[in-house]
């Protein structure tokens, strides 16, 4: 199953395509933007793809498939912006993107463990019967920013690459990072370690779905995702800030 | 034809079932519990607590004719209760898994059970008078992965099965000395755990097999949102498939041959018809929902244009993702079981239940045009 999805000019037309079943032909409303992307996850399926190349001129908003050949199947969103369009914009497609595939992924059942009897566990982490593991899907915003979201039938992984501009974010995005998975769980759905590649990673289970509202969980992280950023930026400028001070002061015993 | 009625019984419902007469639920509150609450008038009140198993309570069956329960659990173990007095003895079942169990169904005689699990594997059990316990026959061989649901053709004798493959499978269960030999089918059919049938219409998993009350069409619904129908598996099967433009379904009921009510993750059930011809359609949701705010995407719309081919200022971005809507309705929360509730001396069904994840259990009736 491929998906193609492109957005002209602020809208979204999605369309599935190389679909074994014809009649689920599921085409997007064209005004609505990115309102309802039913991915459906499927678990097998080799990928055949193409590449389209990112258009540069008029501020269109291009996602294409990528192939990828190793192991772990999964479908590369890429999403390109021209020079001209603001960043604003973007953010907001990124995270409705985001928003629809965790509705469609957060879809998760109490399922016992097929492996040892008498256990539950999830079976994302566990990866061993890969008939209960989703294809992970991959929506990026840029090569800086990405997620990764994997899922299966009792729980789901999401995975973030939060942006870091210069060494001074790098340094900070670590930091803040890693208190904030220290203190998992305090957050309950946050992973202690973040997945290979990744900044941070959040696991949801069925229990995590019973416990509380879907859509709340849903908007946990797509605030968690917008506040990062924001997060980020103003301990930078704290830091600059800081930095600007000491030395002024300290520069003026030498006038 | 909406919600008669809605009761919160629990923070989470895993299963329920109804007693013959209606005025008893059984339930499991997500844990290794079975509560068993009464109507008195307006009030429910809790009646029993079955507590035998060590793991949550997956599955729950309540026999319309001889009132009995049958309850499996993760735990690999089913108990089959009957009410003596005014207490529930349990049975224990030896089932011979080695993984938990994860759905049971009564078959329409109420002789035979079925229990579908995560050892890849199905148990028939049965009762042996002479040795006055229940006996398990497995259906080892043909499942790859674990069997999520089953369901018995009214011939009492079909199993119809699910399973985390994608595949929905039907065998045959007759066992010797249970089932009465029928003089039409040919007796190559009437093996124990013959497959009769493998349907490979799903890419992902199946869930929520049923058979029609003539035992003519085969419905389940599959992960990636769709419903499928199989027509006359036996013989010449057609098979329609129907994409949900939603969240997948967990569970179905046939009301009649013609009317089929789908609930999951949507929480709102669906209502699925078939024409003359035997065109299967979705219908509607069942429930009445606040309308979607569809202006305040009309003005996202305009403000992205704004953004697009406007003044490139740094706007405050006062723009953020809008937080998703809570649905009003009676569940909120994924619906997991539905069951339901016959009226005496209706041949139609009109009325079911159905128990979600919120922990409640509503009731609905439906007008079904003959």
């Amino acid at each position: 199953m491929v998906n193609f999805i492109s957005i002209d000019d602020g809208r979204a037309v999605g369309q599935e395509v190389h679909d074994p079943h014809p009649h689920r032909n599921q085409l997007a409303n064209p005004s609505n933007p990115c309102e309802s992307i039913p991915f459906s996850l499927t678990p097998t399926s080799p990928l055949q793809s193409t590449s389209v190349p990112p258009s540069s001129r008029s501020p269109r908003l291009n996602w294409s498939e990528q192939i990828d050949t190793g192991s772990s199947i999964y479908s590369h969103v890429l999403l390109s912006i021209s020079k001209d369009s603001t960043m604003a914009n973007t953010i907001r497609l990124y995270l409705t993107c985001i928003r629809n595939t965790l509705e469609a992924a957060m879809c998760l059942q109490n399922f016992p463990c097929q492996e040892v009897e008498r256990h539950n566990k999830p079976e994302v982490e566990l990866n061993t019967s890969p008939e209960l593991i989703m294809n992970p899907v991959l929506i990026c915003r840029n090569e800086a920013e990405k997620c990764l979201i994997e899922t299966s039938i009792n729980s789901i992984r999401i995975s973030m690459k939060v942006k870091q501009a210069d060494e001074l974010e790098n340094i900070l995005a670590k930091k803040f990072l890693r208190f904030l998975s220290m203190r998992a769980e305090a957050f309950q759905v946050l992973r202690r370690k973040p997945v290979q590649g990744y900044d941070i990673s959040f696991l949801i289970t069925n229990y995590h779905c019973e416990e509380m509202h879907k859509h709340k969980l849903i908007d946990f992280i797509v605030q968690f995702m917008e506040d990062i950023d924001k997060e980020i930026s103003e301990l930078k400028l704290s830091v600059n800030t800081r930095g600007r001070l000491v030395a002024t002061e300290f520069l003026k015993q030498f006038i | 034809m909406a919600a008669v009625a809605v009761h919160q019984f629990a923070e989470c419902i895993t299963c329920h079932a109804w007693s013959p007469d209606q005025s008893m639920v059984a339930f499991c509150p997500n844990n290794s519990e079975v509560h068993i609450y009464k109507l008195f008038g307006e009030k429910w009140e809790k009646m029993h607590v079955l507590s035998k198993h060590d793991q949550i309570v997956c599955g729950i069956d309540w026999s319309l004719k001889s009132n009995k329960l049958v309850t499996v659990s993760h735990d690999r173990n089913s108990y089959v209760w009957s009410q003596e007095g005014t207490e529930w003895v349990p049975t224990l079942v030896i089932l011979r898994l080695n993984r938990a169990a994860l759905c049971v169904q009564w078959s329409p005689k109420e002789n035979k059970f079925a229990v579908g699990s995560g050892a890849k594997s199905i148990c028939i059990c049965y009762y042996e008078q002479e040795n006055n316990w229940w006996v398990s026959k497995l259906i080892r061989k043909r499942h790859e992965s674990s069997v999520t649901n089953v369901a018995w053709h009214p011939d009492n004798i079909l199993l119809a099965t699910t399973s985390t493959d994608g595949k929905c499978r039907v065998f045959s269960t007759y066992i010797k000395g249970v089932d009465s030999k029928e003089s039409e089918s040919s007796s190559s059919d009437l093996k124990f755990g013959e497959q009769i049938a493998q349907l490979d219409l799903s890419v992902t998993w199946a869930f929520g097999v049923r058979w029609s009350p003539s035992g003519s069409i085969l419905a389940y619904a599959g992960h990636n949102s769709m419903i499928h129908f199989i027509d006359d598996v036996k013989s010449n099967p057609s098979a329609q498939s129907i994409p949900l433009r939603d969240l997948p379904l967990r569970d179905l009921l046939f009301l009649s041959d013609r009317v089929v009510v789908g609930v999951g993750f949507d929480c709102n059930p669906m209502i699925f018809t078939a024409d003359d011809t035997g065109l299967w359609s979705f219908t509607k949701f069942l429930d009445q929902r606040k309308a979607a705010p569809s202006s305040s995407r009309g003005s996202q719309l305009s403000e992205a244009f704004g953004k697009l081919y406007g003044t490139s200022k740094q706007v405050p971005s006062n723009d953020t993702v809008e937080p998703s809507k809570t649905r009003g309705g009676a569940h909120e929360n994924c619906i997991t079981c539905i069951v339901p509730l016959w009226k005496r001396g209706n041949t139609t069904l009109c009325r079911f239940s159905t128990s979600g994840l919120d922990g409640k259990v509503v009731i609905w009736e439906l007008d079904i045009p003959k």
